[in-house]
């Protein structure tokens, strides 16, 4: 087992490094820079103090020189500054991050809750009304853009219930009621577009298991038909589902970006389509090797519970 | 041509064998909801093909005089805030949201299915290299890896979907190699290695041909999600400009700001992509259902 652990952590280096330089490729190339963005904000500039601002900010210097200068920050844990608010980027993250990983742990809750028991009944009545009424379902939350449902669902409760959520943001220990009218639409849009996706998995892994002649032998013992779905075949058909729903939490870190930008919410993604537009290589770095090192790690501990849950891979 | 025409299936039960076709037919006559997400994809190929002729106005003609009217038999989707005819850009924004979807999905399939094949085939220190580029692209987030592709290649139609193929490239890739892996097991790659059949020709004849199926199954439902990026990056801004019609930019640009005054700006288009995604994904099931049993429960 260590010894997978520490082959997999090695395989995981050389992605980590490919993946950095992808995103440091990709922000050189980008025409404009932070600065030209910068300057379009503040006035005309001469040409001179723009020289000396691209050296104070390292921006002169060639590229693998920013690169290795980058790799040191991330590795030293101080991403530097931003180019365009000049706030350290650990400050800009200590904001954000509460606010993505509070709305993605509470819509891959609600996600959860959804998702498997619907999985369930759609997988134990087969080609039944139950069953076509959940598959609609889950299609349609995997085909409704998130952005359309979220105005729609703003609009209509403005409208019909003459509320609207409080704008901005508001930390749960500071005012827990607030934060949580804040989060409940949110997270229910995401919690549904990812319950979709894992109801399916459930649905079709579980239909394969309920086949399978340990889950017969069990029908044959006599047990009862809760404890047969719930706790022989369901163990079972849970394990591709952990992967998807690893998964799913890495991109949840970065894929809010549009319902945290309908919701006005200051998280992660709304930080990094933001620092996008505007040049601000030193942040759309930083975030996307967070969620990269989020992603790689995930993925680790989805390959461990795999092996926690089901023997047979742990003895191999 | 006389050996790749023999018999295939030398280790499966002798059965009836059905072509793709007739598989795929028998599975919708059993499903109806596969026999309606065809009939929904040929309403949209439909309305995108005679866009010219099904709309009833210009939909880039503006008519102030009558912005904002709500739905009437005139104007069935009502008029927008410079009083264009809404249905017509709803009926013209298929156009876009296929053709985007169209060619994003066949480049990202076709250059994912040629490093899955070269991956998968030869395997080796080259696959090794091919998979970990193919893992690095897959942690950065699909919708931001776009957005920084179309602002390094300027914000536009074209652009957005180059950068949705590159989005789609990745995981195709992965699950090719995944399915030539798989092909390659059959006795017959076997027998044309033995008889000394060169490599791309074992390729093209024996592998293609069993990787097609999965490779067609995903593109289904990649289409569904091009056309949800598409939208999302027209919404964000950067991609489809004005004043053409797309879907998602109708939802961004004038569907939200004045959704409480006119809320059918934004409810048509986003009708119409959920519609179109809609079609696609339960397509891609159904052709998974036909085609590939094993393949069930991939998402």
């Amino acid at each position: 087992m260590y010894k997978y652990v520490a082959r997999r952590l090695m395989m995981s280096i050389p992605v980590l490094i490919l993946s950095s330089l992808i995103v440091f490729g990709l922000m050189r190339v980008m025409p404009g820079d932070a600065l030209t963005a910068l300057m379009g904000e503040s006035g005309n500039v001469s040409a001179k103090e723009l020289q000396k601002l691209r050296k104070d900010l390292g921006l002169d210097l060639p590229y693998y020189k920013q690169y290795l200068i980058w790799v040191w920050q991330m590795v030293s844990l101080n991403p530097g500054d931003s180019i365009f608010t000049n706030e350290p980027i650990s400050v800009a993250l200590k904001k954000s991050i509460p606010v993505t990983l509070e709305l993605a742990v509470l819509a891959m809750i609600l996600g959860l809750v959804i998702a498997i028991p619907v999985g369930v009944i759609s997988a134990t009545r087969q080609d039944k009304p139950a069953d076509y009424v959940g598959r609609i379902a889950a299609i349609s939350g995997l085909s409704i853009p998130e952005f359309w449902l979220a105005t729609l669902v703003i609009t209509f409760a403005a409208i019909w219930f003459r509320w609207i959520p409080p704008l901005g943001y508001a930390s749960f220990w500071d005012s827990p009621w607030t934060n949580v009218q804040q989060f409940l639409l949110p997270a229910a849009i995401l919690g549904y577009r990812l319950s979709s996706a894992t109801m399916r998995m459930t649905r079709s892994t579980l239909l394969e298991v309920l086949r399978e002649d340990y889950v017969r032998t069990a029908w044959a013992k006599g047990l009862e038909g809760r404890v047969i779905v719930y706790k022989h075949a369901l163990k079972n058909a849970l394990i591709p589902v952990i992967t998807l729903v690893g998964g799913q939490f890495g991109t949840l870190l970065a894929g809010t970006v549009v319902v945290e930008w309908i919701f006005a919410l200051p998280g992660m993604g709304r930080l990094t389509v933001e620092a996008i537009l505007y040049r601000d290589y030193p942040i759309v770095q930083t975030n996307v090797m967070l969620v990269a090192i989020t992603l790689v790690t995930l993925n680790l501990l989805v390959d461990l519970t795999y092996a926690w849950l089901d023997p047979r891979i742990r003895y191999q | 041509m006389a050996i790749a025409a023999a018999p295939a299936h030398f280790d499966e039960p002798v059965a009836v064998q059905l072509s793709r076709g007739q598989a795929l037919w028998v599975v919708m006559k059993r499903k109806p909801l596969g026999m309606a997400s065809a009939a929904l994809l040929l309403v949209l190929v439909f309305t995108a093909i005679f866009a010219n002729v099904l709309a009833p106005y210009d939909p880039l003609l503006a008519q102030p005089e009558i912005r904002l009217a709500p739905p009437s038999w005139a104007h069935p989707f009502g008029t927008d805030d410079i009083g264009r005819d809404v249905l017509s850009r709803v009926i013209y924004g298929s156009r876009i949201s296929l053709w985007v979807g169209l060619l994003a999905v066949g480049i990202g399939t076709f250059v994912g299915t040629i490093i899955g094949l070269v991956s998968g085939y030869w395997e080796g220190r080259l696959d090794l290299v091919l998979q970990r580029v193919v893992d690095a692209v897959m942690t950065i987030p699909g919708l931001i890896l776009a957005l920084a592709i179309v602002s390094v290649l300027r914000p536009n139609t074209t652009n957005a979907m180059l950068a949705i193929a590159v989005v789609i490239i990745p995981g195709n890739a992965r699950i090719v190699r995944g399915a030539v892996l798989a092909a390659k097991q059959n006795r017959f790659v076997e027998a044309a290695q033995a008889i000394g059949c060169r490599d791309y020709r074992i390729i093209a004849i024996h592998i293609l041909p069993n990787v097609t199926a999965p490779i067609l199954i995903i593109a289904s439902i990649w289409f569904g999600n091009a056309i949800l990026i598409e939208a999302a990056l027209s919404f964000l801004g950067v991609g489809t400009q004005p004043p053409t019609p797309s879907w998602g930019l109708m939802l961004s640009s004038t569907g939200r700001a004045f959704m409480e005054q006119a809320p059918w700006l934004a409810i048509f288009p986003g009708l119409a992509i959920s519609l179109a995604v809609f079609g696609f994904n339960l397509f891609g099931d159904t052709l998974r259902d036909a085609w590939d049993p094993r393949l069930r429960g991939n998402r």
